[in-house]
């Protein structure tokens, strides 16, 4: 750098490293976390009827609530008789379909299949048909059931965006069930309940949590077997048994266990089928038994990612009784663990769930007529044509419209069979129209001649298959597919916007620490301790994200360092220990803060014991719940009470008695007694009562305006004319800086949890305490008091009881004071809850740089007259800017690569990708409280640069 | 008072001597003691730092607390005028609050606070003391300046400080890097307060000796070249 950089220049790189990461984070985002093709609402009547008719209702679908009458509506329309009404789906979770059907077309190792004599005779029979159902990954339980039970691959945002429910909201086939009247029972992993709240007429849920436990978990689940077997008031029974999945957990795919585990599986097998289904006295028609895995296992019994291992889930249809045994005997069948949503469907007469991307699965038909059979494939065609149409642009489809097919009269389409080439649309589309035409050419001629008609069914049966399985494909690698050119250019802007930003901080920092001392050789320059720690530190960060028990525990190394530069800064003091000068009261202080921040800090630290492995140790919040609710209300209390002292002393610290600073004081206090009036009468009944709605509302007003207002009016009312630019600045810039922290611990007072009003006040003595440090010579360079100003809000933030989940969102929280249900209100408030510490951090940065300006005031009155605003923005809100920033491209950057290094990893979807969630939100907590306090800054130095300028031009005519 | 002390200082650096040789053997003596009181607590106490650390710790410490005594009070400053059994019994004072300032330190970035923890805390923070403080209260007892200037400004003179300085520092930055692993989900029983610090604290505390050592060695060829 051979000329310094101006303001501008700066400010232009800046910005523009900024936008460039912008574009970078969200072009990855949406590379990297697939958004599926999502149809709302649910499959109704229409779903029988051809895609390009126009979906006008077939009769008043209102009337047809009554779940009989929709029944018949279904059996009515589809044309399918269903032969079954009864179904038994039991899943065994983590269950490799190597176990029962082997692996490349030989048969299952001799442990497995004797330990499973009675589902091997099943199949060998021609009873049981069983499929190699590959799962996709992440191959975890919930996502898995999803999956069986929507037909849809689902995305990751799509969990994330459901924060307030895991209920699956999506169409599925259990909801089409529930539509038509099913009762339905389940006894297993209580995800079920989670996903399909208050649907089922019975349950009994068994936690998945206690993975040692290989026994009683199942036992749990057998217990009530009997029972259900001999009731017949059910139409669905769910059966899910952890037990196996514990066992791979436990000792791998070669436990000692999984033979008496299998045994078990197998006996339950032997009982619902003898008992279920070979028995008829019920007489009310057939039972229909599935056995699914949810995914498979590794050979240590680890799940979770995409090796053919994991995927290789079992499907098992007991009870097809199908003529056609090629299916039945084959142990190589292959399908896709989605295909179970159409296929149940189908053979129970419920509309395909909307976002389905499987297909019929083929060996399930061959009980059917021949008409039903392409009629069961031509509505699944219908269903996947639809989700294609929300894909493809209706251009793509030349002269479709209403039951064209049917009648032959396709507009521009001979009703030739074409070879079908061209890219991958066209071609779905072609094979599309084979599949139709073929079938049309059959339904025309179905009466006449048998042995056509025989060779015209199957070319129909075969287009079908054909455009299902193309079909499917498509869809699902539309849904599953990580764009690489997306994910490289995103890594790469944000790789350069990083070192943009390294660049133009490195640039500033040499001009303000080398351009004085040129002397100081560069080598002392790095054993500066403790600008030595905040870089170890961030380099220790990005290390240990790569580690998932690092990323869940990551609090620990927040407090742990934070900790650490409190003591560097008690070593450093201690190091400027002079006893010639005995005694000082200044340096007593000195002490006195940084022990305050030391045990703030171990306070703050022991408040929540957040993470994921080790939440059950005490912590103080436990500690105040189980003593009482009343020792809460009076830590609220007595913290709200000393916020608002503290916010007075601080306002009037200034020593100007101006009457803003008496307006502030007021509307402040004010605000805080309605925060005290509000903790006190309305937050202990949880109701949403008018009177406590209105309350929160002034107070949000009354501590918007105080913010704003302050921000905008106080460099106006500057009228000492004795004071020098810069000490009237930072007069301004103070109380602005505390009139906006103050307005935001009142606000996180009202909405965070009672619990959590004693940490807030802690972060407001920190910030308080390291502010009056810094002003009294703190003896460390500014950036590194604005990194740890950074890394102490992101230390605050766990200590507020986040974590790197999205479990501990406070989402009760986010409906304060709002009348009328508004995500993006809600999601706002939400926001404000969960980065309440890192915000409040950056917010005091305009009372640091306001306090920094007196001490420079105060000592150098006269060096800075000369140069212009430009220069003086540059030197003064050059770091508060740029360090946050950097820190914060660093870690987002750091970060991004490691989840691209994970993307195969066993937890990428329950620890990496919520992890980035949170670093996404952090960074755009961190834009907002730059931006802020970038625009305070430079209008407060604007406006008083122009007040100056007038009265000089005002006292000089 | 403090102008005294300040007085006494050019007269108080001169203490007794001792040379690369000597500290190693010192250093010697205080590691047999520890691995003897290891060996103590597991053949004659049969438990280790794992299955019992609070009575690991009280034993160790209590073990090695008179030799380190004993051996650095040697080099007591201005041994004239300050007698053996003064300085042993400074010491003791540097014990107990060395232990304090330890515990402080070690609560203070996260140890826990508890009845559990508790003797594991008071025991660990003794041990500490015995690495830390107890050499430089045996040898430089009340004398702030010289505290100062070795600890804070790090400008150690002689061999002894040497001594002092180097492996308690190397203990404390052990320490911190021992409590590294404890987050992790390795379910290891050394993850426990405060065992692997303990460890950490130990390993930094001989590698700080192994470093004082050759720091020694190296100044005195580095004297010996300017004196030649």
């Amino acid at each position: 750098m051979t000329t310094a950089m101006t303001c501008t220049r700066l400010t232009i790189f800046t910005v523009a490293g900024i936008f460039l990461q912008i574009i970078g984070l969200s072009i990855f985002v949406f590379g990297f976390f697939p958004v599926k093709p999502t149809l709302s609402g649910v499959s109704g009547s229409d779903s029988y009827r051809d895609p390009f008719c126009d979906s006008s209702p077939i009769s008043n679908e209102s009337e047809l609530h009554h779940p009989e009458k929709l029944k018949l509506l279904y059996q009515e329309l589809s044309g399918i008789s269903s032969k079954y009404d009864r179904l038994i789906l039991m899943v065994i979770d983590g269950l490799p379909a190597e176990f029962v059907l082997g692996k490349d077309g030989k048969p299952p190792w001799k442990v497995w299949k004797e330990s499973m004599p009675y589902t091997q005779s099943l199949l060998a029979n021609g009873d049981a048909i069983g499929y190699h159902a590959k799962a996709a990954p992440p191959t975890v339980t919930m996502p898995r059931l999803k999956a069986m039970v929507s037909g849809a691959i689902g995305g990751f945002l799509d969990v994330a965006f459901n924060f307030n429910t895991q209920a699956l909201l999506d169409d599925n086939i259990l909801g089409q069930f529930f539509r038509i009247g099913w009762k339905m029972v389940m006894l297993g992993d209580e995800t079920w309940l989670k996903l399909f709240p208050g649907l089922f007429m019975r349950h009994d849920g068994v936690s998945s949590f206690f993975v040692k436990d290989t026994v009683q978990v199942d036992r749990n689940v057998s217990r009530h077997l009997p029972d259900e077997l001999n009731s017949d008031d059910w139409n669905l029974l769910i059966l899910h048994y952890l037990g196996l999945d514990h066992v791979g957990h436990t000792g791998g795919r070669n436990s000692p266990l999984m033979h008496a585990k299998l045994k078990e599986m197998d006996d339950i097998v032997r009982t619902m089928h003898l008992k279920a289904m070979m028995d008829r006295s019920h007489d009310q028609g057939q039972t229909l038994l599935i056995i699914v895995s949810d995914h498979g296992m590794t050979e240590n019994g680890n799940h979770g990612g995409s090796s053919y291992e994991e995927t290789d889930s079992l499907m098992l249809f007991i009870g097809l009784n199908s003529n056609k045994s090629d299916y039945a005997s084959a142990t190589n069948n292959v399908a896709f663990q989605v295909d179970l949503a159409p296929t149940l469907a189908l053979l129970f007469g419920v509309p395909i769930p909307k976002n389905n991307v499987g297909v019929l699965v083929p060996g399930t038909l061959s009980s059917l007529r021949d008409f039903e059979q392409l009629r069961a494939l031509e509505l699944n065609s219908w269903q996947l044509l639809r989700l294609m149409q929300a894909q493809i642009q209706s251009s793509s489809f030349p002269g479709f419209s209403c039951n064209c097919f049917l009648d032959g009269t396709c507009e521009g389409l001979d009703l030739d069979i074409s070879e079908c080439s061209g890219d991958k649309e066209k071609q779905l589309i072609c094979l599309f129209r084979n599949a139709a035409v073929l079938h049309g050419i059959w339904k025309s001629k179905k009466s006449t001649e048998s042995s056509s008609a025989m060779e015209d069914f199957s070319r129909a049966l075969d287009a079908y298959n054909t455009f299902l399985k193309t079909a499917s494909e498509w869809l699902a690698s539309k849904t599953t597919e990580k764009p690489v050119l997306l994910l490289g250019l995103g890594v790469g802007a944000m790789l350069i916007s990083c070192f943009i930003c390294a660049t133009v901080f490195l640039s500033l920092f040499k001009e303000v620490y080398h351009e004085p001392k040129d002397q100081v050789c560069s080598l002392s320059y790095l054993l500066n301790l403790e600008e030595m720690f905040v870089g170890a530190l961030l380099l220790i960060l990005v290390i240990s994200m790569g580690s998932s028990s690092m990323v869940e525990e990551e609090h620990y190394i927040w407090h742990f360092m934070v900790s650490t530069f409190y003591l560097l800064l008690l070593f450093k003091t201690a190091k400027s220990f002079n006893f010639s000068k005995g005694m000082n009261i200044l340096r007593d202080f000195k002490f006195g803060s940084i022990f305050s921040l030391l045990i703030s800090g171990r306070l703050l630290r022991g408040w929540h014991q957040g993470g994921v492995n080790w939440t059950y140790l005490p912590d103080i919040s436990k500690w105040l719940q189980q003593v009482g609710s009343g020792y809460v209300k009076w830590i609220q209390l007595i913290s709200n009470f000393l916020v608002i002292v503290l916010g007075l002393y601080t306002l009037f610290r200034t020593g100007s008695n101006r009457k803003s600073v008496r307006i502030l004081a007021f509307v402040f206090s004010t605000c805080g007694f309605l925060v005290l009036l509000h903790a006190g009468r309305y937050q202990d009944d949880m109701s949403t009562d008018f009177g406590a709605t209105v309350t929160v509302k002034v107070i949000y007003y009354l501590l918007s305006i105080s913010a704003i207002g302050a921000s905008l009016v106080l460099p106006w009312s500057a009228r000492n004319k004795d004071k020098s630019f810069l000490a009237e600045v930072s007069d301004c810039l103070y109380l602005i800086g505390s009139a906006y922290i103050l307005c935001w611990c009142l606000l996180q007072l009202l909405l965070q949890q009672p619990i959590n009003s004693g940490p807030i006040l802690l972060l407001l003595l920190q910030i308080l305490t390291i502010l009056f440090l810094s002003s009294n010579d703190l003896q460390v360079n500014e950036w590194v008091e604005i990194a740890a100003l950074y890394y102490m809000g992101m230390a605050g933030h766990f200590a507020l009881g986040n974590s790197n989940t999205l479990a501990t969102i406070d989402v009760a929280g986010a409906f304060i004071g709002i009348s009328s249900h508004s995500t993006i209100l809600s999601g706002i408030l939400m926001f404000i809850i969960t980065y309440a510490s890192p915000m409040l951090f950056l917010l005091s940065l305009v009372m640091y740089i306001g306090a920094k300006l007196r001490n420079h005031s105060n000592s150098t009155i006269s060096t800075h007259r000369e140069t212009s605003l430009g220069q003086i923005l540059k030197l003064k809100l050059g770091f508060p800017c740029l360090v946050p920033l950097c820190i914060n491209s660093i870690l987002l950057t750091a970060y991004t690569v490691v989840l691209l290094l994970m993307r195969n990893h066993l937890f990428v979807w329950s620890v990496f990708s919520p992890k980035y969630l949170y670093v996404c939100a952090t960074t755009v907590c961190t834009y907002i409280g730059v931006c802020i306090v970038a625009a305070t800054v430079t209008y407060t130095f604007s406006v008083t640069t122009f007040l100056r300028s007038n009265r000089t031009r005002h006292n000089n005519s | 008072m403090k102008e005294a002390k300040k007085k006494k200082k050019p007269e108080t650096s001169i203490g007794v001597s001792i040379s690369a040789l000597g500290a190693f053997s010192v250093y010697l003596i205080t590691g047999l003691f520890l691995a003897v009181g290891f060996w103590v607590i597991r053949n004659i106490y049969f438990v280790d730092l794992i299955s019992d650390p609070s009575l690991t710790l009280r034993l160790l410490w209590i073990i090695e607390f008179p030799i380190v005594v004993v051996i650095y009070s040697l080099f007591r400053r201005n041994p004239e005028k300050c007698s053996y059994f003064r300085a042993v019994g400074r010491s003791i004072v540097g014990l107990i609050s060395g232990a304090l300032i330890n515990a402080f330190g070690a609560v203070s970035l996260g140890a826990p606070i508890g009845m559990q923890s508790l003797p594991k805390t008071i025991h660990w923070s003794f041990l500490m003391s015995v690495f830390t403080v107890v050499p430089a209260s045996a040898v430089f007892g009340a004398s702030w300046t010289d505290w100062h200037r070795v600890f804070a400004s790090l400008k150690p003179t002689g061999n002894v400080e040497y001594m002092i300085l180097i492996p308690a520092y190397g203990a404390i930055i052990g320490g911190w890097f021992g409590a590294w692993p404890m987050p992790l989900d390795w379910e290891r029983p050394w993850q426990e307060w405060p065992i692997c610090v303990c460890y950490g604290a130990i390993g930094g505390c001989i590698v700080g000796q192994i470093a004082s050592l050759s720091l020694m060695i190296l100044l005195r060829k580095h004297k010996n070249m300017k004196l030649a």
